[in-house]
């Protein structure tokens, strides 16, 4: 089981429009969230959606790494997560690979590996249909953005 | 609804510590007592206590009396939904990663 998060895109689109579509506030409110992020190192910003149970809607961030044109790290501290989340962008003949990590799942990985694949976790769970918070937020996010 | 935001944001931080992660290991096989749990680290007792109290208040174990001891057992509940929390995020983000391809489409359609 991987103990981070790492999804890839492929844009057929200039780096450089990758790029500002990663930092620039307007555009970031259009596909993610709205925020007030600024691209400097160190800039402390937030996004902000509607809140769900479990999370109050609110992200925190900090910008830790920001290579021009290629890679931008910050932190997500949100709900009962601290991680960190980079974007890596590679230039390809006919567009961009955008490559994204979420790390900081580490603890809690290793539990979950270790408990969930373990002997005797089916006959202790209750069957839980939980709500997903995100699959909700992402739900309301398109519905908006239509 | 206010017990399970609460559990959540605890279990990150509870399972955080090597030492809980090992409590927990020691509860997955059976209930244990706590001088039993006492008895297997190097630490002090009391430090032993407040990990248990992390635990207990993150909804990871539960306590209860048996004639003079306590005994711990794992309530692997809301690891479950921790579990799931985890997995959203992946569809948080490849869903949001194919926004970002339909915003990058929009805005070539209006250059």
């Amino acid at each position: 089981m991987r103990r981070d998060i790492h999804v890839e895109a492929f844009y057929p689109h200039p780096i450089e429009l990758v790029w500002e579509a990663l930092t620039d506030s307007d555009a970031l409110a259009e596909w993610l969230m709205p925020n007030d992020f600024v691209p400097k190192l160190g800039h402390k910003f937030q996004f902000r959606t509607k809140p769900a149970p479990g999370f109050d809607g609110i992200v925190d961030c900090k910008v830790i790494e920001i290579v021009k044109g290629k890679r931008l790290s910050f932190t997500w501290k949100g709900g009962p997560l601290d991680t960190l989340v980079t974007f890596n962008l590679e230039p390809l003949s006919n567009g961009t690979r955008l490559k994204l990590e979420q790390k900081g799942f580490e603890g809690i990985r290793a539990v979950l590996v270790s408990f969930i694949l373990g002997k005797g976790w089916k006959k202790k769970i209750l069957p839980l249909s939980l709500p997903s918070v995100l699959d909700r937020l992402a739900a309301r996010q398109a519905a908006r953005s239509v | 609804m206010t017990n399970r935001s609460a559990t959540s944001s605890n279990i990150f931080q509870a399972v955080a510590d090597p030492t809980r992660r090992a409590i927990l290991g020691h509860l997955k096989l059976s209930d244990q007592s706590a001088g039993f749990l006492c008895a297997q680290f190097a630490i002090s007792q009391p430090a032993v206590s407040q990990h248990l109290r992390v635990l207990l208040d993150a909804g990871l174990v539960s306590e209860r009396r048996d004639g003079r001891r306590r005994l711990y057992k794992l309530e692997p509940a809301p690891l479950k939904e921790v579990d799931d929390w985890v997995k959203e995020y992946e569809h948080f983000w490849e869903e949001k990663l194919d926004a970002l391809g339909d915003y990058l489409d929009r805005k070539k359609n209006k250059r």
